[in-house]
């Protein structure tokens, strides 16, 4: 509404919504930086506070207070004052007897939870850990600091749709990265199954899987925002798969696209919508939505160690297949066509499988087929 | 966490309302409504995670009365709001408050106005925010994640927080109305020299009436005034909503009482005709068709109008005389000729009953 007011300049790099609460404008991230920064005084983006004295001083000369209003201006608005005297309640407990809604919700809740048996979701606990890792963390050295008014992405990348029944959670990583990053330290930061998946058959041969990852042998992947394909070309095996989709739009009419280098493009270069899904695709067809969730200036609270990022500080969790032996470990070999294996097809882990299939000089023992497995969830 | 969106909204404006009420804009005035409803407590009982998630939420439903649509008085609710929940918050380290780039010149602005009229404890706290870096500089206010909502629901349902409408006299200012008298006397002089002889040649090109400037100043400071009485009317109407639902209700029962008996009286006196009988219930019926169940969720278009559409003057006569249908047309012969044809024949048909 407040934006409606002001005449819509289309050339503007103030970000404002296309679809209110869904997605916003496209906009030069680089200058939105400015914009802000030019709005902005150093001591407002600064990491550093302010002494509480020194504000005072400021305060009172700035507005012509002398010192006695100023006393009691501090002690008007001082928030200790909001916080009752009460001492005996706990902030751990709902109070029973609120007038506030959230609070009679929230106590509804809670005895409803306590009321029945729930098993421990341990997802939290790992959240927490990761969060723990992160937050606030300063550097051991000044250069590794993260720069004041540097600008931080939050990047939800989501898992490609290959789950059979629809479900209501849509399963992503969600990473913050800094302005001046650029799409290559993205790609280096997304972590993906296909890029660890092994090809071929290696029952003969099981100790020589490990040296065929797709990641080593299909280098070329792609970045599409807003009608550009950033290719990775930065290793001499690296194609141009973006070729294709170009090549087919220009011969159906369709509003041409261009081309860039990931690894020559920064964050602060790109041009793009907040919130509206991108494409990152590699391994030729392992496609990812990408969605920029929010884009702000570094604040001091937030991690200031210029060498963790990108920072995860969102990760899906994956139930995983575990192997069919032990029921333990999760599976790591696939058969086929196995005479000792309860089904067809059967996931072994990497012990059960070798005990099973073969002798103590790692001798074949009977006719199968076995192929390399990587989990969905063996980044958990 | 949104399922706890509604009752926090509804928290934030009972908290805001008792505010406006107060008619201050003081923070003592805040703190005491605060501590009053306890609103410190909101954060326990808030788990680990969810202290976070909270916080954010909390933050986010304030920050949304912060901006213009809302009065000056609501907006320095939100902004005591802001800063006590981001004082009061139990998650560590603190959420922030996020500021878009779009509103910070309506932010500017609002500490403008409120160093200009030296509310010195709104302009502390704003600085002590800034000072205690409470806020990110973002490009919007929520994080989004391209999620696409089935029903959009209206989020704006505390009207009674905003200001008036004032673009009439936004609009008409004494500047403008300087500026317009001049062009006009500029225009009309114009006109003049084209006929520099005859008076009555200049006369007739003075098509736009001579006090236009006079008339626009009044018909906004008309404006103004009736917009002052809609609402203190509207102030004495919320005063007595109680008491004239209840009032409502038992006007309700005491009709439906009245048509009982007059049922139950009918059936006693047997030499009646039917004819005349049937009458009479015809009418108990419109009665309570009409006005036993008051439809009062809803005005008519045609009652909105009228409440809320504003004639000034002449026009208002103008528009309440009806053009009528004789007028535009005239029957043909044979139409009316069939008309009376029915009309025989319905009140034979009466007759017949």
């Amino acid at each position: 509404m407040a934006a409606s007011r002001r005449p819509s300049d289309p050339s503007t790099n103030i970000p404002d919504y296309e679809y209110q609460d869904v997605n916003t404008k496209a906009f030069h991230i680089g200058s939105f930086r400015t914009e802000w920064l030019n709005r902005l005084k150093p001591s407002d983006y600064s990491f550093q506070v302010e002494d509480e004295d020194a504000f005072d001083a400021k305060f009172a000369q700035e507005l012509g207070v002398n010192a006695e209003t100023m006393m009691e201006l501090k002690s008007v608005c001082n928030v200790e004052s909001l916080r009752c005297d009460d001492a005996k309640v706990d902030p751990e407990v709902v109070p029973p007897d609120s007038t506030l809604q959230t609070l009679v919700q929230r106590k509804e809740k809670q005895d409803l939870k306590a009321s029945k048996k729930f098993f421990k979701n341990r997802h939290e606990l790992y959240a927490d850990e990761l969060e723990r890792l992160t937050i606030g963390k300063n550097p051991e050295l000044v250069d590794d600091m993260v720069p004041e008014g540097e600008l931080i992405l939050t990047i939800n990348v989501f898992y490609p749709d290959v789950i059979e029944k629809f479900n209501f959670i849509r399963p992503h990583a969600a990473l913050l990265m800094m302005g001046s990053h650029t799409l290559a330290e993205l790609r280096d930061a997304i972590c993906c199954v296909s890029d660890l998946q092994v090809c071929g058959e290696f029952s003969n041969n099981p100790d020589a899987a490990p040296s065929f990852l797709s990641k080593d042998h299909f280098k070329s992947a792609f970045f599409y925002f807003e009608g550009v394909f950033y290719n990775d070309m930065r290793f001499p095996e690296c194609v141009d798969i973006s070729r294709t989709t170009i090549e087919w739009a220009e011969s159906h009419n369709f509003p041409p696209f261009s081309q860039a280098k990931m690894e020559d493009t920064r964050f602060v270069d790109l041009k793009v919508k907040v919130g509206f899904p991108y494409l990152y695709c590699h391994q030729g067809d392992c496609e990812h939505l990408i969605i920029i969730t929010d884009i702000r200036l570094a604040h001091r609270s937030d991690c200031l160690d210029k060498k963790l990022y990108p920072l995860l500080t969102h990760k899906h969790r994956f139930t995983t297949q575990k192997c069919s032996v032990c029921h333990v470990f999760i599976g790591r070999w696939f058969t086929t066509g196995d005479r000792l294996a309860p089904s067809d097809p059967c996931l072994f882990c990497d012990k059960c499988f070798r005990m099973l299939h073969y002798d103590a000089q790692g001798n074949k023992l009977g006719e199968f087929q076995a192929f390399p497995f990587v989990d969905r969830g063996a980044f958990n | 966490m949104d399922f706890c969106l509604k009752q926090v909204q509804s928290d934030c404006e009972e908290l805001l309302s008792r505010f406006q009420r107060s008619e201050s804009v003081r923070f003592e005035n805040f703190s005491e409504i605060w501590r009053e409803m306890k609103f410190f407590q909101i954060f326990y009982g808030t788990t680990k995670r969810q202290k976070r998630m909270f916080a954010r939420l909390i933050l986010d439903k304030a920050y949304s009365f912060f901006l213009p649509p809302f009065s000056f008085q609501i907006r320095v609710g939100a902004l005591y709001l802001l800063y006590s929940l981001y004082g009061c918050q139990t998650a560590s380290p603190q959420e922030q408050i996020r500021v878009p780039l779009k509103d910070w010149e309506d932010i500017k602005r609002f500490e403008k106005d409120a160093v200009d009229a030296q509310h010195l404890d709104v302009v502390y706290i704003l600085r002590q925010l800034m000072a205690q870096k409470a806020f990110y500089f973002t490009a919007m206010p929520t994080l989004l994640s391209y999620n696409k909502k089935r029903k959009l629901q209206k989020s704006l349902q505390c009207v009674g927080f905003m200001e008036p409408s004032s673009r009439p006299q936004e609009l008409v200012s004494t500047e403008l109305l300087e500026e317009l008298a001049h062009i006009h006397g500029l225009y009309g002089k114009m006109k003049g020299s084209v006929f520099p002889s005859t008076e009555q040649s200049a006369s007739s090109v003075q098509l736009i009436r001579k006090d236009l400037v006079l008339e626009l100043r009044r018909t906004v400071v008309d404006f103004y005034q009736w917009q002052c009485k809609k609402e203190s009317d509207e102030d004495e109407d919320d005063g007595g909503e109680g008491t004239s639902l209840q009032q409502e209700c038992s006007k309700r029962a005491d009709l439906l009482a009245s048509i009982k008996s007059k049922a139950f009286g009918q059936a006693s006196e047997t030499c009646r005709s039917r004819r005349h009988r049937h009458v009479e219930l015809n009418v108990s019926s419109n009665e309570v068709g009409s006005s036993g169940f008051p439809s009062a969720q809803r005005l008519s278009l045609k009652a909105r109008t009228k409440r809320d559409v504003r004639i000034s003057g002449d026009m208002r006569k103008e528009a309440e005389t009806r053009t009528q249908i004789n007028r535009l047309t005239s029957l043909d012969f044979p139409v009316t000729k069939n008309i009376q044809k029915t009309q025989k024949e319905v009140s034979s048909e009466d007759d017949d009953a």
